[in-house]
């Protein structure tokens, strides 16, 4: 949104973002003033890159070498993605937000673009430039079959298993969720140790219960949404996998304390090898495989088990995509940095840099790639069945909805029945106005 | 009134008038703007903007999540701030008494009241830890499922907020302890009062106000409290530690639905000016407020 010319504004709060990369690029930009017309400045809000060596940076400074007259200041966001959401959301609907490219969660592309804060990228970006990402990626970015954002970080549901006890007890990953019982029982019975435990995932009141649900839906053969926007389109269905949750809890298959526990939570025990199975993202294999993990070279990944009346068990699919504010005054420019950063060299760094998964297919079987990260080829796999969760621009408001009352279930207050009953009502009271609203 | 008078009055008015304006646009302003968006359905992402009259506050009037809401926060603040008091208090007495290392409790006081909430909040979730967790190792090892038990979520909480800010009140009350001139306390003794009775019939009485005030101070956050419960258990497990403001915050910022929002934002506004009032009703009483 800036030009060279209001260099001082642009400083303090380029420092304000406190990221240290972001910081020297703001320096840079300000020491090489006065700028030359025709100067762009392109501010790039995006999340703080963990792991050992950020790519970004570096990325940035190549694309500027690579587009003379085009500066970028990356800023960081806060910390969490509800603090992030609420940032967009405040100063997106303020109608002055000084940022051009944003990076954003894939759950956030239909309510920006609804809300008319996205640039509508349909008429400079050819459909057949999208295919080399992932479906389930595209998907959440094409809401109404217009593009409003480029997918760029590619994140999947998987199940991790303790390999090594697989193979003490001859068990073969498991297929469905009745095997995975079947299996945590077994083992137990035969490891004697009350410190193991059998399947963790994660149950905290938060979107990523939201995510466990859904998965179990798909895993029984329905759906959160039905074709005509109705939760809940198979409640029978819906009831046994939300009775399924409450069983696991109850039968100790899963520890109680599921009901409070988030990615973390649950990834350190299962790090410490403390559980046999485990519902997590890709991130968490790299932290299992790091030299004085407890765990390294005994973790195997599958796709997530299936229930009694599904076909398949399906990852949901996260991670973030990258999109250009509406007012931007350089489209182009704007355009020209989200290409870059979503194109394949860039995947490719940040993929090898700090193990984020690209949402371009052929990576996972670039021979470089492949040889630093071996899994890549399975996650493939996984990510090629994987679906979005719902591409709504009210996912939100259905999620924070939910979350209370699967939880009811989870700690056993609610009965699957009455929990969705009470979901039903309070959506259609909140919907009742966008529904039939305007547009 | 004489004629001087009326001019003082004036004058006094003009005087008053730049702190009534900026209170006027400070607190009336928005809280009318927050009455006025709760009775409209207002939902900028969807272009929805409409008069609906007071049908989101009939909403809330039968919506359990409203009333569970409104339950948790009363018992929060009634437990939390009630628990503060009498600890605070004890604490305040002990460190008058302390002979040495006042000066390290008082740092070690201060230091949790200075802590962030949010830090704080992270500190507690792993004290809570059901496996790994210094309370249950404390407790004997028992496997307490802190955070994710409906019946042990609220509790906790209350611990944490309870260690959080108990130093607040006991910092008010060590303080006016110090200034109760310890004749006082020897012509009791002189007079044969054992320590109940100077305890009761000198340091309570003359402890009354501060403690008001802090409890004014403590029950006005308490209603509002918002950071720990968002992040140590998201308003869960089953919403049983779900506050009005928390409800309020995924209304207004998580799913931007203005209306419904303000009507619950409206809601807490009432509730802590109820609150305030009685307090004021109180502390006029005492003397401290004409």
């Amino acid at each position: 949104m800036t030009t060279a010319g209001e260099p001082g504004r642009r400083c303090s709060r380029a420092i304000g973002g406190a990221l240290l990369p972001a910081l020297l690029v703001a320096l840079t930009a300000c020491a090489d003033q006065p700028a030359g017309r025709g100067d762009v400045t392109l501010v790039f809000k995006h999340a703080k890159i963990l792991g050992p060596s950020d790519p970004l940076p570096r990325l940035l400074r190549e694309f500027e070498a690579a587009n003379p007259g085009i500066r970028v200041v990356s800023e960081s966001l806060p910390w969490s993605a509800d603090e992030q959401h609420q940032f967009y959301v405040v100063n997106l609907e303020g109608g002055n937000p000084g940022f051009d490219v944003m990076m954003l969660d894939v759950i956030w592309v239909p309510e920006f673009a609804r809300a008319g804060w996205l640039l509508d990228l349909t008429p400079m970006v050819a459909k057949d430039e999208l295919a080399p990402h992932f479906p389930a990626a595209i998907a959440a970015a094409t809401p109404d079959g217009r593009i409003w954002a480029i997918p760029w970080i590619m994140n999947v549901g998987m199940l991790y298993y303790r390999a090594d006890l697989l193979a003490r007890y001859g068990l073969e990953p498991p297929r469905t969720y009745q095997e995975l019982v079947s299996h945590v029982a077994r083992i137990r019975a035969g490891e004697h140790d009350p410190r193991l435990d059998g399947f963790l995932w994660q149950g905290k009141q938060y979107e990523g219960l939201v995510v466990n649900v859904l998965e179990g839906l798909w895993a029984n053969g329905t759906r959160l949404l039905g074709e005509d926007g109705a939760v809940f389109p198979d409640p029978e269905r819906a009831a046994e996998v939300l009775a399924f949750l409450r069983m696991l809890i109850e039968t100790g298959v899963s520890p109680s304390w599921v009901t409070a526990a988030d990615e973390e939570l649950t990834r350190r025990p299962f790090g410490n090898g403390r559980a046999i199975f485990l519902r997590s993202w890709p991130y968490a294999m790299g932290l299992f495989e790091l030299p004085d993990s407890p765990v390294r070279g005994k973790v195997g990944i599958a796709p997530l088990p299936r229930h009694a009346r599904g076909s398949q068990g399906m990852g949901a699919t996260g991670g973030a995509h990258v999109g250009i504010q509406r007012h931007t005054r350089h489209p182009d420019a704007a355009l020209a940095l989200a290409r870059f950063l979503t194109g394949e060299h860039a995947q490719k760094a940040m993929t090898s840099g700090v193990a984020l998964n690209p949402t371009r297919m052929n990576l996972y079987h670039d021979p470089e790639l492949v040889r630093g990260h071996p899994n890549l080829p399975r996650i493939h796999e996984l990510a090629m069945a994987a679906r979005p969760r719902p591409v709504t621009p009210y996912y939100l408001m259905l999620s924070t909805t939910l979350q209370p009352e699967l939880s009811a279930v989870l700690v056993g207050v609610k009965t699957p029945a009455q929990a969705m009953a009470h979901a039903r009502r309070r959506l259609e009271y909140m919907l009742a106005g966008i529904l039939d609203g305007p547009r | 009134m004489t004629p001087r008078q009326r001019a003082d009055r004036r004058a006094g008015l003009v005087f008053l008038a730049p702190a009534l304006l900026t209170l006027a646009v400070l607190t009336l302003y928005p809280g009318a703007w927050v009455i006025w968006l709760s009775l409209q359905q207002r939902i900028p992402v969807f272009g929805i903007e409409r008069f609906v009259g007071p049908s989101h506050y009939l909403f809330l009037a039968t919506d359990p999540r409203f009333w569970n809401a409104a339950w948790v926060t009363l018992a929060f603040t009634a437990i939390s701030v009630g628990l503060e008091l009498v600890l605070g208090l004890a604490l305040a007495l002990a460190l008058r008494g302390q002979r040495w290392g006042r000066r390290l409790a008082l740092s070690l006081l201060l230091l949790a009241w200075a802590l962030p909430s949010v830090v704080t909040a992270k500190l507690f979730e792993w004290l809570y830890h059901p496996g790994a967790g210094l309370v249950n190792f404390l407790l004997g090892g028992r496997p307490l499922n802190w955070l994710g038990d409906p019946a042990l979520a609220l509790p906790g909480l209350i611990l944490a907020d309870v260690w959080r800010t108990m130093p607040f009140v006991a910092l008010l009350c060590y303080a006016r302890l110090l200034t109760i001139p310890v004749e006082v306390y020897e012509a009791a003794q002189v007079d044969g009062a054992g320590r109940l009775a100077s305890f009761a019939r000198i340091t309570l009485p003359l402890l009354r106000q501060i403690v008001l005030i802090a409890l004014l101070f403590r029950t006005l956050d308490a209603l509002r409290a918002f950071d720990i419960m968002f992040v140590l258990t998201g308003g869960g497990p089953a919403g049983t530690t779900e506050t009005l403001t928390v409800y309020a915050y995924r209304s207004l910022f998580q799913t931007l639905q203005l209306g419904f929002g303000s009507a619950i934002g409206a809601a807490v506004f009432a509730l802590v000016m109820l609150t305030a009032w009685g307090y004021l009703q109180m502390l006029r009483r005492e003397g401290l407020a004409e």
